[in-house]
């Protein structure tokens, strides 16, 4: 935190000019000072501007339909989905994520690909599915509302789909094993 | 500050998170979000039409196509969603924070379009379980969202349309690197430049660099495998959400419906109902034995007993109940047309009415049908459902029955119909 950007430092060969380095992580302004053309300026600016009429409908259409002691209520659950993404999912996401690379070191990149497909698979489904399962506690408006068995439906979905990634990784490790399979690329022609 | 934001979008870097994959899921997600935007504006002008609108009354399930497309489309979106903000979450850590005013704009359009998307899809899902558990009306809300989110979405194309036209097409072989999302530079210069321009060669310290020499220690997967890998995942997840629950609508994945919120076939007379005879609070008025559907036409009024109705000339026509919650199920309705009721009362035929139910609140008790929907020969006064007299929760003693409405519009347990004279 207290490094001093400002002071010129050694590179290593290959690595490119300090201005890459700066590129490479802070692109220019995103604004429309970054067009490159003519062309692509003015589309840019169209896009923006419509963009902008859209949005100010929207909030017309908001301030007009929604009482405004509702509005507060609106801003907060938007402000919270942001927090639930930025702040809680997307670093559990990013952990398991490590985790799984750590505890599968010995495994080719593909069965690690192949588990970890299988897990997002799961937990999106299940993001569409457990939804039901608590609605339908709530005693639905009627008996064909939620009618399904979803906790059980759920379960079967689980098994099936870790009977396919089980099947699939094992597929993949094995294949990876063959060494005549390793590089047929290479040795094709 | 800086050096953690660095080290954030570093130990974020992955093979996945580049221009071009945001550019692809950011192209499907893009269509997902129009597609449900433009189905949405049609299911909303038919419920709350302008004057000079009138609507294709064919094909007669043309409503179960666009609301069930609106409500796949939706779902289709969690994991498009979801991969979106995965690809672009390092961008989170940009430094400095803010660039300038144009900067923080674009900054704040893109954190009020990500969480206005969550809110919209969130809502939207729960809305066909009927189940709000939120402080603001569904309705209202979901529709100026879906402005909102167009204008946002418009936006995030402008801003973009440079990186987009660059990554618009597949890299050539031989071009393909590990770009980081930020840029086109590949990455490992980058990083590698960048924290010495930083910091030196030398790692920080403390618990921080502990954290950052374990997450640097975990093995990184080749690029082509978790690029390959990561776009298989977000297909079939998206093929997943999409084939187990479209079953309430589209009858070849039936078998497959295991989390639709309606399953095809289970109701009364096989039909799912929406809104019940007691949430309605018609039972009584509904089953009394005086009820008369009154007809007001051009200055007269002609009140028809059922029996009455019953020795019109009938009518059986296959016409779907489809639901703004995107079920919908097909059904065999028998009864006298609209048509000729209105023949008969020598209304003039330009003319729309107004369907009133006994049911006293509610905000469908009381609906307008276009003109199109009262000449056309398969809308009824339907008095039967599936060859039984007309369940309670389906209407009886008579509802309305017309081709590409939803089902709102298809007033149960009707009272009154007028023309509106202009």
């Amino acid at each position: 935190m207290t490094a001093d950007a400002r002071r010129p430092r050694p590179e290593p060969a290959g690595a490119g000019t300090r201005n890459a380095g700066m590129t490479g992580l802070n692109p220019p302004p995103a604004g429309i000072a970054a067009s490159t053309s003519r062309r692509m300026r003015s589309i840019r600016l169209l896009l923006v501007g419509c963009g902008v009429l859209l949005l100010a409908w929207g909030a017309v259409v908001m301030f007009d339909s929604v009482r405004p002691t509702r509005i507060p209520g609106v801003a907060l659950w938007i402000a919270a989905a942001i927090v639930l993404h930025d702040a809680i999912l997307a670093p559990i996401v990013f952990a398991l994520g490590i985790a799984l690379r750590r505890a599968g070191r010995r495994l080719t990149g593909t069965v690690i690909a192949i588990v970890q497909g299988g897990i997002i698979v799961g937990s999106i489904v299940s993001l569409i599915a457990v939804p039901t399962i608590v609605a339908k506690n709530f005693a639905p408006a009627n008996p064909t509302v939620l009618p399904l068995n979803y906790a059980l439906n759920l379960g079967l979905f689980w098994l099936v789909l870790a009977a396919l990634t089980a099947a699939l990784s094992v597929g993949a490790f094995f294949r990876a094993r063959r060494p005549d399979a390793a590089i047929p690329d290479d040795t094709a022609r | 500050m800086r050096r953690l934001l660095y080290e954030a979008q570093r130990a974020l870097a992955s093979p996945v998170r580049n221009p071009r994959m945001a550019t692809v899921v950011g192209r499907l997600l893009g269509a997902a979000f129009l597609i449900c935007f433009g189905t949405g504006l049609y299911s909303h002008f038919l419920q709350e039409p302008l004057d000079w609108m009138r609507f294709a009354t064919r094909p007669e399930f043309l409503y179960q196509i666009t609301q069930g497309t609106h409500i796949i489309a939706g779902i289709a979106c969690f994991p498009l969603l979801l991969a979106k903000l995965y690809i672009v979450f390092p961008n989170l850590f940009a430094y400095p924070p803010v660039r300038g005013f144009l900067h923080l704009l674009e900054r704040a359009s893109i954190a009020l379009f990500v969480g206005a998307s969550l809110v919209q899809i969130t809502i939207g899902l729960l809305n066909t379980y009927q189940w709000y558990p939120w402080p603001f009306p569904f309705r209202q809300v979901h529709f100026a969202l879906g402005w909102v989110l167009i204008g946002l979405l418009v936006i995030h194309i402008g801003v973009k349309l440079p990186v987009i036209a660059r990554h618009w097409n597949k890299p050539a072989e031989d071009d393909e690197h590990d770009d980081h999302l930020v840029d086109a530079v590949p990455a490992e210069r980058a990083e590698h430049a960048e924290a010495v321009r930083l910091w030196g060669p030398t790692r920080p310290g403390g618990v921080t660099g502990r954290v950052l020499d374990y997450i640097d220690r975990a093995p990184r997967p080749a690029s082509r495998v978790s690029r390959r890998g990561f776009l298989t995942t977000v297909g079939v997840a998206t093929t997943a959400v999409v084939a187990l629950t479209a079953g309430q609508t589209f009858t070849p994945l039936n078998a497959v419906n295991l989390f639709g919120p309606r399953k095809k076939g289970v109701g009364q007379q096989g039909v799912p109902v929406n809104r019940t005879s007691e949430q309605a609070g018609v039972a009584d008025a509904a089953t009394a034995a005086d009820w008369t559907l009154t007809f007001a036409v051009a200055g007269t009024e002609r009140a028809f007993t059922r029996a009455e109705l019953l020795t019109l000339p009938q009518t059986t026509v296959t016409l779907p109940i489809a639901c703004v919650e995107g079920w919908s199920q097909m059904a065999r309705w028998r009864g006298v047309r609209l048509r000729d009721l209105a023949d008969l009362l020598n209304a003039d035929p330009e003319t729309s009415f107004r369907l009133i139910s006994l049911e006293e609140r509610g905000s469908f008790s009381q609906t307008q049908m276009g003109r199109e929907y009262v000449r056309d020969p398969l809308t009824l006064v339907a008095l039967e459902l599936n060859g039984e007299t007309l369940d309670l929760e389906h209407g009886y003693p008579a509802r309305m029955i017309a081709p590409g409405r939803p089902g709102v519009l298809q007033t149960k347990w009707l009272s009154r119909i007028e023309a509106i004279e202009s």
